[in-house]
């Protein structure tokens, strides 16, 4: 008999009970999971915009609950070119519209010809547009392979015929899934003007980042410069929210999972006063006696976290499915949700397991036989 | 390393208080019991015998007074599971088996921290299963044992490190004439095959006759230390 074994029939025994705390720690696990994977997804749709065109860092209007919702003009797009650490700034217009089911949320980004360049793009066959032609698009590679659409070939976009006259690679995937048009018909269709949603900057390689964005923002409080993954919150106030929300709630569901945990340890601590105590009259040290109550209370929440990340992915598939998700989200599985959960599940476990197995160590094994 | 000529168990003036010294449960106990004896210590209920029994196991400490067992002071032993688990052996007078484990499981998880192999372990168990009549009842667990098969096995389990002295705290308290018989007879066999010092507590005068000596206890004193009739 080893101590493994011992563990696995003392929670054999004790069937209804090691299901109980599993669950607990399921529960717990699959909430972390769910949470993870919804905001991991959300996160990265959100941020491909960012992703679409190649620059140091990108401006956009501060504190908008959606980037999409962010507005500049070209006063400001001057004002950010007129720094001389400045190489280019190029506007651009973000527009999405719900191509087809597979394709609710696709990109249309609206630059003017002569910015292609310096946004990254290589026209990889046919043309560029044209700056004030009206059905002119051209479609990045990937899009394009995917809808099956090759130079010359009309495309209905928004219930408008456009002619596809390039194709275009950024070296991004977001970028590369987009189409780009000229951007005044783009402003004109979405009746906005002179209104562009960011500005991609270039920095001179000399220049410190830092301090040019710092005198941007100066410059035009209304206006918040985004460089790396954790600037993001600033221009996207649901996305800040919605990284709260998993914070919050994974917290909550280790809490839940905790005292699940805990419950039933301290339960069969208590019914198990005199078997602990007798273990320790022939001779169990303390530590054997800890590391029997904390095995068991692994063991379980090792069944409870694998079941967890099962039911975890069966949410993920349910709110797949949910209308109003459809399409946005496509949900990644990243080795960190997985290793997170995991982690979650010892925190149960240790925070849950901490209170009984003190009261085991302190326990007294005369208080066992005493109870005759 | 131990001398033969030197008593198994000698206890020098223990007093033991409970209740910040309003229960005086032993008052000046002094004893002396020799290796390969078999004591019964007697008395009342609640004349201070499971007390003084608990002093020996090193269960609980004296208010006052030494417990020297084996050439060494308890009190000043940091090693009191390793004492537990390898110099002596505990029987209670309800067994205390654990139930979800068979006859066999529950002598190995005695054996739990000592060195032997774990294949070694099982043929210790066996051996000793066959010792007290319970070789065919291995596989079974202590629900399905007769009151006098459980406390056989429970014996068993003090047995199973080898321990120079065994300490029984009303080890037939629960059983009928018959088993009280046959345990009787399982610790004289233990007493003169292993050699072992045992100390047997009891209230009850057929059992203590079954022994080499009796000591009598009453308010917490020993009134008789006995004549050795082995
Ligand atoms: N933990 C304790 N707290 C207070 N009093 C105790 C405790 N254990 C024993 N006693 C008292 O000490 C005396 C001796 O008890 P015990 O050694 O159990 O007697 P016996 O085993 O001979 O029946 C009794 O009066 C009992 O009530
Ligand atoms: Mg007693």
């Amino acid at each position: 008999m080893t101590m493994f074994s011992l563990v696995v029939k003392n929670l054999l025994t004790r069937r209804a009970r090691s299901i109980l705390t599993a669950s607990a720690v399921a529960i717990g696990v699959m909430t972390v999971v769910a949470l993870g994977v919804l905001t991991f997804s959300l996160r990265e749709t959100a941020i491909s915009i960012l992703r679409t065109g190649k620059a140091d860092f990108t401006v956009a209007q501060e504190g908008v609950s959606d980037l999409l919702y962010s507005a500049l003009d070209v006063g400001d797009l001057q004002r950010i070119s007129a720094h001389p650490e400045v190489e280019s700034a190029i506007g651009v217009l973000v527009a999405t519209v719900d191509l087809d089911d597979e394709h609710p949320l696709f990109l249309e980004l609206g630059l003017e010809p002569e910015g292609l360049e310096e946004f990254g793009v290589r026209v990889v066959d046919g043309r560029r547009y044209a700056a004030d032609a009206e059905n002119e698009v051209m479609l990045g590679y990937r899009i394009a392979a995917d809808l099956d659409k090759g130079v010359g070939d009309s495309i209905d976009i928004d219930d408008s015929a456009f002619e596809v006259v390039g194709l275009f690679a950024t070296g991004q995937v977001f970028g590369d899934s987009a189409a780009m048009m000229p951007l005044r018909p783009l402003q004109a269709r979405e009746r906005k003007p002179g209104a562009l949603t960011l500005a991609f900057v270039r920095v001179d390689p000399s220049a410190d980042i830092e301090s040019l964005r710092t005198a941007i923002e100066d410059e035009s409080p209304q206006l918040a410069t985004v460089r790396t993954e954790s600037d993001f919150g600033r221009v996207d106030r649901n996305l800040a929210l919605l990284n709260a929300a998993n914070f919050g709630g994974s917290i909550l569901a280790l809490l839940i999972g905790a005292v699940g945990v805990m419950n039933t340890t301290l339960l069969s601590f208590f019914e198990r006063t005199r078997e602990f105590g007798v273990l320790r009259a022939i001779g169990w040290s303390r530590r054997r006696l800890l590391v029997l109550v904390v095995g068991e209370a692994l063991i379980v929440s090792l069944f409870g976290a694998g079941a967890g990340v099962g039911l975890g992915f069966a949410a993920v598939a349910f709110l797949e499915r949910l209308p109003d998700l459809l399409g946005v989200f496509r949900p990644e599985f990243t080795s960190a949700v997985f290793g997170r959960a995991l982690g979650f599940a010892f925190g149960m476990t240790f925070l849950g397991a901490l209170y009984p197995a003190l009261r085991a160590v302190r326990l007294l094994p005369i208080e066992a036989v005493r109870h005759e | 390393m131990s001398d033969l000529a030197q008593p198994m168990i000698e206890v020098f003036d223990v007093a033991k208080d409970y209740d910040h010294g309003t229960i005086r449960a032993l008052d000046g106990v002094s004893l002396t019991v020799d290796r390969g004896e078999f004591v019964a210590v007697t008395g009342r209920s609640g004349c201070g015998k499971s007390t003084l029994l608990h002093l020996l196991a090193a269960l609980d400490r004296p208010s006052r007074g030494r417990i020297v067992v084996d050439g060494r002071d308890l009190v000043q032993r940091g090693d009191l599971d390793e004492f537990r688990r390898r110099e002596i052996g505990l029987v209670f007078q309800l067994h205390h088996l654990l139930a979800h484990l068979d006859a066999t499981e529950n002598l190995e998880v005695a054996m739990m921290g000592t060195h032997r192999r774990r294949a070694e372990k099982r043929v210790r168990a066996l051996e000793l299963l066959d010792a007290v009549d319970l070789g065919a009842r291995a596989t079974m667990r202590p629900p399905r044992l007769s009151g006098g098969e459980r406390q056989r096995l429970a014996i068993a389990r003090a047995l199973v490190n080898e321990p120079g002295i065994l300490l029984a705290d009303e080890p037939t308290g629960a059983l009928d004439t018959r088993s009280i018989d046959s345990v009787l007879a399982l610790f004289r066999r233990i007493r003169d095959e292993r050699g072992t010092t045992i100390v047997l507590v009891t209230h009850d005068p057929t059992v203590s006759a079954a022994t080499d000596r009796i000591v009598e206890m009453r308010d917490g004193r020993i009134v008789d230390r006995g004549v050795s009739t082995a």
